[in-house]
């Protein structure tokens, strides 16, 4: 199996850099040493996981919402800021932004394949397979060489959850396979958390349904560190972050933007402005970083912050309808 | 007897002056015509012939040989039966010969001695003036086109018969000649109104933007949202055509035979050509090359619906014509140069479903998602200046009676933002923002303090590229020139942000 496609060098000076760890040596993860039907050994490029630290794999759709997206990069980040190692499977959507949520705040990450680890699937990904291995490492049960197939997607999120200690799933429509990683999770004796969506939403009906089931409601970061046993450190960086202020019609336009889009048209028929205006003002916003745009003229608001809602909170503060123009903030 | 009578070849969109020539003498009665020839050309002779028998002429029985000189052009179409008539007629002894000095004549015979419109008028007619003529014969339906060329006369002939009356006697003719109506500032009604739109708002802000600074418009929409709604808006806010800008037009619909109506064209062109289109019918092309749909849309819309499904290949014609005004096309018979001002309008949908990102509809994937975008190439994405989401209508705004601002009070507004560019652009060889170049960027579009740290932010934030920064500019100078302001403000930048084109972000995956 030597010219399968997308197929990536992994030698250096010849060497290669993959290893190949059997379940009898003592790298092998503890974690899944002690459960039924694991792999007879491993392949790795970089690292695997750490047996010392907690461990939390984020699953979810790959097909995501904006708001998905968003939430999971949130999750991924404040939860490597607390020295959690972030478990996913590489795939497009909530999966990759798990990822880039980690790397982005210098947390170590391990995507678990479906193919050979020197097989980067899919291959728009290829940004994040050559950056995980640097801090986390990137493996597979797969021999090197080993085309993505698809049965080896539900056995890859076997490991997953096997190597780690909580299952956050983000998005997931009904018979989603992050369902099939939740209930593998379930068997293996972990947690599953779930973060809800809105109701009607095929993206949320999955999520809903294990929250339904008795999965932990994952409303935010703090609940899943307690969860793990981690005393959520106290927010520092809060203290330390720049109050944006925002003028009169920035904030009304701001509180019409939610993590799902929204799109200047509804925009415009909720506030009434005109077009001009309420162009300026969206412009303003994402200049000031506290929205932006996914899709042409669909905005949402940009992640961390808003959870709590608090840093934006302007009262007390008299704007002037001017003030929009005075760019602040950087 | 010999005699000769003057007409006209065309070839792309060019008239080359033709001399038919004929003579009769005695020998075997036949008819031979020769003169680099297409069919169609040749068949004149039993055109001709019935058709004088038919009016009561009895045909010679003797030797008829037709030239059409200068042999190495190549003949085409059904504009040589009139000339030819007239020639022989000349030979026969039945029209004074030196009656036809100076005359030039195109038109197709029918049998019953009709004749018939033929295309290219209007350029013959002025070649006609070029080589010196005085008067032109061509077909009724065409005399008002003809006529719009200056200090020349044009009658129209409705039959052979009255050829006969004319050439017998020319100063009955003359005098009715057809006259050319004062040009009254070209536009006719359109059929449709920017009224007719409810909700849009958005995209209604960057047509008229679009139309102020000829930019280029990108709409982006899921399927049935009125994309193509707005773009055929998109001519009636456009200023009234020019006399100059008509004829131009005419003379490219003229040599496609694409007139609607006698006379000049009055209403800027919109052309939709479906995303099958080939490159060749794009740029012109053809056996006997004929102007493409950039042509037929030169100083009005071209409308590109599906951007993505068009051929990469058809796309990438379209850069010469978008830098330079004009589409150079190359033959073994030689180079065409035809007009193309176009303004280009492209819609597309968001991604393969068209749903994105209304993730209860849209199952793409991200991969899919870039992709698909991906299918439109990234030169092709720089030469968009305006960028806007066209939303679906819902029901409330659908049977909304609302009073929308006519078509007729943006295209005044439009008006405004052109003579604005006209005055400023007087004396460089480009009309419109859109054409400005970094150094005329530089020049025309001076930013204060405030207004550089405007773009400085939205160049680290937005993450812009060069030529995005540019085309930002360029469409804030539009904005303020729409409310009449010499200098661009900061509202201008912003507003020009939000309509900018899509980002590199949407379209790669990193």
């Amino acid at each position: 199996m030597t010219d399968t496609y997308n197929r990536r060098n992994t030698t250096v000076n010849g060497e290669s850099r993959i290893q190949y760890i059997p379940q009898e040596d003592v790298r092998y993860p503890e974690r899944l040493r002690c459960l039924p039907g694991m792999p007879k050994g491993l392949y790795v490029l970089g690292k695997l996981p750490d047996d010392s630290r907690p461990s939390v794999a984020i699953v979810g759709a790959r097909s995501s919402s904006a708001y998905g997206d968003e939430i999971s990069r949130f999750f991924a980040g404040a939860l490597s800021r607390a020295g959690v190692q972030i478990i996913s499977g590489m795939a497009w959507g909530i999966d990759g932004k798990a990822h880039e949520g980690t790397l982005e705040n210098g947390g170590d990450t391990y995507a678990v394949l479906g193919s050979g680890v020197d097989v980067c699937y899919p291959a728009g990904h290829r940004y994040l397979y050559e950056k995980i291995p640097k801090t986390g490492g990137v493996l597979s049960e797969q021999p090197p060489g080993m085309p993505p197939k698809p049965g080896h997607f539900p056995a890859r999120n076997r490991i997953i959850s096997g190597l780690s200690d909580l299952v956050l799933v983000v998005e997931a429509r009904e018979r989603s396979g992050s369902l099939i990683t939740a209930d593998l999770a379930l068997e293996q004796g972990k947690d599953v958390f779930a973060v809800p969506g809105r109701i009607g939403d095929e993206l949320s009906r999955g999520c809903l349904n294990l929250l339904k089931q008795g999965a932990g409601l994952a409303d935010r970061p703090e609940t899943i560190l307690e969860c793990l046993g981690i005393r959520p450190e106290t927010r520092e960086e809060e203290a330390n972050e720049k109050k944006i202020l925002l003028a009169k019609d920035e904030n009304i336009v701001y509180s019409l933007i939610r993590l799902q889009p929204v799109n200047l048209e509804e925009l415009m028929k909720s506030t009434g402005y005109p077009v001009r205006k309420m162009m300026t003002v969206l412009t303003g916003l994402q200049l000031k970083g506290c929205i932006r745009e996914v899709q042409k003229n669909y905005y949402v608001r940009t992640n961390s912050r808003i959870i709590d809602g608090k840093v934006f909170s302007n009262s007390g503060v008299a704007c002037k309808g001017e003030d929009h123009k005075k760019i602040s903030g950087k | 007897m010999f005699s000769s009578v003057m007409s006209a070849a065309v070839l792309g969109m060019e008239a080359y002056p033709v001399q038919v020539e004929a003579d009769i003498s005695d020998g075997m009665p036949m008819f031979c015509m020769v003169g680099d020839l297409a069919p169609e050309v040749r068949e004149a002779a039993d055109r001709v012939r019935t058709a004088l028998r038919n009016i009561k002429i009895p045909f010679p029985p003797r030797r008829v040989t037709v030239n059409l000189s200068p042999a190495h052009i190549r003949k085409i179409g059904t504009r040589f039966d009139l000339p030819i008539a007239a020639a022989l007629l000349a030979a026969m002894g039945i029209i004074p010969p030196e009656h036809t000095d100076g005359v030039l004549m195109a038109g197709e015979v029918g049998l019953n001695g009709r004749i018939r419109p033929v295309n290219g008028i209007l350029q013959t007619v002025m070649m006609a003036k070029d080589q010196g003529c005085t008067w032109c014969l061509v077909p009724k339906e065409n005399a008002r086109e003809g006529a719009a060329v200056p200090e020349m006369a044009v009658t129209g002939v409705g039959t052979l018969g009255e050829l006969l009356e004319y050439m017998i006697n020319p100063e009955n003719g003359k005098g009715k000649a057809e006259r050319a109506s004062a040009w009254e500032g070209g536009r006719k009604t359109y059929t449709v109104d920017f009224r007719e739109i409810n909700g849009q708002e958005g995209a209604k802000r960057a047509a008229q933007i679009a139309a102020a600074g000829m930019h280029n418009l990108l709409m982006i929409g899921s399927p049935g949202a009125g994309k193509t709604m707005v773009a055929r808006r998109m001519p009636t806010i456009l200023p009234g055509l020019t006399m100059q800008e008509s004829l131009e037009i005419t003379r490219v619909y003229s040599a496609c035979g694409l007139l609607e109506e006698e006379g000049l064209v009055k209403n800027r062109p919109f052309r939709a050509p479906h995303h099958t289109i080939s490159a060749n019918a794009l740029a012109g092309g053809g056996r006997y090359i004929q102007p493409g749909e950039v042509s037929l849309a030169t100083r009005g819309i071209l409308f590109l619906d599906e951007l993505p499904e068009f051929s990469r290949r058809a796309l990438e014609t379209l850069r010469q014509p978008m830098e330079e005004g004009v589409i150079q096309i190359s033959r073994t018979d030689g180079k065409y140069v035809f007009p193309a001002h176009f303004q280009l309008v492209a819609a597309m949908n968001p991604c393969k479903c068209g749903y994105y990102p209304d993730r209860s509809r849209c199952r793409c994937l991200p991969g899919e998602i870039h992709r698909y975008l991906g299918r439109v190439s990234r030169p092709m994405l720089d030469r968009m200046d305006l960028c806007t989401e066209v939303s679906r209508v819902d029901y409330q705004n659908l049977v909304w009676k609302k009073e929308n601002e006519d078509s007729r009070s943006i295209r005044m507004k439009v008006e405004g933002a052109w003579k604005m560019q006209q005055a400023r652009y007087q004396n460089c060889p480009w009309q419109f923002n859109s054409q400005l170049s970094p150094a005329a960027i530089a020049e025309f579009c001076p930013l204060g303090s405030g207004e550089s740290r405007v773009m400085e932010t939205a160049f680290e934030k937005l993450e812009l590229s060069v030529r995005a920064y540019h085309r930002v500019i360029k469409t804030a100078r539009t904005i303020a020139d729409l409310e009449g302001e010499e200098r661009i403000r900061e509202e201008h930048l912003l507003e020009a942000l939000g309509f900018r084109s899509a980002d590199q972000k949407f379209w790669s995956p990193e």
